[in-house]
């Protein structure tokens, strides 16, 4: 999941982090002491660039600034607090992260010279995996030479030491901290923070953030599509759209309904499918395998006696428990196709 | 990589459990020689003929382990592979799914330098019809054959397998290497396998959009491959920066684009196709 800057700066400066002085507002009528800098909590970048930023100075401006921010649309996000910060004294900004490497399937710290929001434009970042056993002293050192700051050494290798413990500790995946400022004395401050947190470790923490989890298993691909896709596994998923694609339909959506599906959980993405304007098939594209072929099938019947405005589905089922599930669909007089071809063949006639 | 998938005395971790039970009983349906399972707490009990112990070094006062299977819940599964790699089993096969990556970067800690050799987590298993059903995949669907199958999306394993199945193209190795971030063995040692097994005659590899994987196994192709090698990478019409299903499959940047990935296993000289189907016929051919 990925959190808010509030949230994510509140995590850092439990690990000793610095981080600005702040008040968290969620009305007009809260106090704020200027001149600060006001900051929309969307879960999403390019926040700066959209106006979602503004810097007060005086009383007078402070109600319709809140008002403005408040009510700020930022690609398809409308905040529901504002972070009103201390407004820092910046002499530098640079780029610094925490993040887990895919090839050498470990932690790797990543950082540029420049700082901000121009950081998405470039691309020459430097980078260290940490290993196994991590040498903060090591580290900090390269990443002061790399940054040209020989002052800040022992301020970078606290600075890294912290973020690493953070990053275990709290189970994230992702710690970006852009601008990281070097203020006008010579102090290091997180000036954003980027965090994402592993959702598969929730069990282990007391998590209560704002932010709802990512949602990997439903995407829309285009609302506007005419054919609905469901299906098991995310490979699977994937191809079904791609052969969707190349049947010449338009694909909605990506489901991975994922191993070990039930009847509730398929009624509810069906209920959710039927919301698209011009919705004209449902593709299902089950291979069983964890997930049982007749609790899908069961909850296909569920779904055609549930839910008004079904558009036709064409079904293709294979995998664990088939004969069960034939049986069961034709009880129900729900057909099965033999293949995704036979599948998309069929609906490009209903389309 | 030594062929450690033929081996013969294979147990299950988390047999009792719902997963674990249904699963040791398609492994034994299979001809799969299970011969215990740990779960602990309940020794002494048996699920489908096979004893419980509580744990692995119990199982092996009693016999040799070549290979555990591993179906135990996500929040035990690092405390289970960990066991299995200090009790030095040589395959270890892990099905669970939901693992927290920083569990998965100590486990990886504790593989380098041992004796043992991860398949997983997050993954289907490895299927050798006729031979072994080390996981979940349908032996059912399965021929045995000399084609080599590896791929990290489970659903587009069986998919494949089952395709040519149905077009009587029987099959040597059916592996699914898992669809999470930080995993065991991958692309390329699976690729080494096939290479260097003289009854594989043909090779597949099925890909997915995010990470580099796929982009390393071409370099490998290009070099060491010499024999026909067939490939389909899933999510050509995958928006950019929205996680797709398992963690993995998550598209960064325009490298990790079903499009590029297509590009450059051509470019090392692999057969490439647009879809499952194709990629059936293009083998079966």
């Amino acid at each position: 999941m990925k959190l808010l800057e509030y949230e994510a700066k509140a995590i850092l400066s439990q690990s000793g982090i610095p981080v600005p002085t702040s008040t968290l507002i969620r009305s007009v009528s809260d106090d704020v002491t200027l001149p600060t800098v006001l900051k929309s909590q969307v879960p999403i970048g390019g926040r700066g660039k959209a106006g979602g930023i503004k810097i007060v100075e005086s009383k007078s401006e402070l109600t319709e600034a809140i008002k403005q921010l408040l009510s700020l649309d930022i690609k398809g996000f409308t905040p529901g607090s504002l972070l009103a910060e201390e407004k820092l004294s910046i002499k530098k900004e640079l780029y610094l992260s925490l993040l887990i490497d895919r090839a050498s399937a470990g932690i790797s710290l990543v950082a540029h010279k420049n700082g901000g929001v121009e950081v998405e434009d470039n691309h020459n970042f430097a980078s260290w995996p940490l290993g196994d056993t991590p040498d903060f002293d090591a580290l900090g050192q390269s990443l002061a030479d790399y940054y040209e700051l020989p002052g800040q050494t022992f301020s970078l290798q606290d600075l890294i030491q912290n973020l690493y413990a953070c990053m275990v500790k709290n189970d994230a995946t992702l710690i970006e901290i852009n601008p990281l400022v070097v203020t006008s004395n010579d102090t290091l401050v997180a000036g954003d923070c980027k965090m994402n947190l592993d959702d598969s470790a929730a069990f282990r923490h007391d998590w209560q953030f704002e932010d709802t989890p990512v949602e990997a298993n439903f995407v829309t691909i285009n609302p506007n599509g005419n054919v609905a896709t469901i299906a098991n596994g995310a490979g699977l998923a994937m191809a079904t759209v791609d052969a969707v694609f190349e049947a010449g339909l338009s694909p909605a959506n990506f489901l991975d309904i994922g191993g070990g599906a039930n009847t509730q959980t398929l009624l509810a993405a069906f209920n959710r499918i039927v919301e698209y304007p011009n919705l004209k098939a449902i593709i299902i594209n089950i291979f069983a395998g964890i997930t049982r072929a007749d609790e899908v099938a069961r909850a296909i019947v569920a779904a055609k006696e549930q839910i008004t405005h079904l558009p036709p589905l064409f079904i293709r089922l294979a995998g664990t428990n088939y004969d069960e599930a034939a049986q069961i669909l034709n009880e129900n007089n729900v057909v099965i196709m033999p293949s995704l071809e036979s599948c998309l063949d069929a609906a490009k006639e209903t389309v | 990589m030594q062929n450690l998938f033929n081996a013969k005395n294979i147990i299950v971790q988390g047999i009792t459990g719902a997963h674990g039970s249904f699963q040791t009983k398609a492994m034994l349906q299979a001809g799969t020689n299970v011969v215990a399972g740990t779960t602990p707490g309940k020794a002494g009990q048996s699920v489908e003929s096979v004893p419980v112990y509580d744990s692995i070094k119990d199982i092996q006062a009693d016999m040799n382990v070549d290979i555990s299977v591993i179906f135990v819940p996500a929040r035990f599964a690092k405390g289970a592979i960990l066991e299995a790699i200090a009790a030095e089993v040589p395959l270890i096969v892990c099905i669970t799914e939901g693992i927290p990556i920083h569990d998965m970067l100590d486990v990886n800690k504790s593989l380098k330098g041992s004796k043992s050799t991860l398949l997983g987590p997050n993954s289907p298993g490895a299927l050798l019809p006729g031979v072994n059903k080390l996981g979940i995949i349908p032996a059912s669907m399965s021929l045995a054959g000399s084609v080599a199958i590896v791929s990290r999306s489970g659903t587009l394993t069986y998919e494949a397998m089952a395709g040519l199945t149905s077009k009587g193209v029987g099959q040597k190795y059916v592996i699914g290497i898992g669809g999470d971030m930080i995993h065991g063995i991958g692309y390329k040692e699976c690729l080494e396998l096939f290479q260097n097994d003289p009854d594989v005659s043909k090779i597949i590899m099925i890909g997915e959009i995010g990470g580099k994987e796929e982009i390393e196994a071409a370099d490998y192709i290009k070099s060491s491959i010499t024999k026909p090698i067939f490939t389909y990478i899933a999510g050509h019409h995958a928006p950019e920066g929205v996680q797709l299903g398992h963690a993995g499959a998550i598209l960064g940047s325009d490298q990790e684009s079903a499009r590029n990935k297509t590009k450059i296993l051509a470019g090392a000289g692999a057969v490439t196709t647009k879809s499952i189907t194709s990629l059936i016929e293009a083998v079966s051919k």
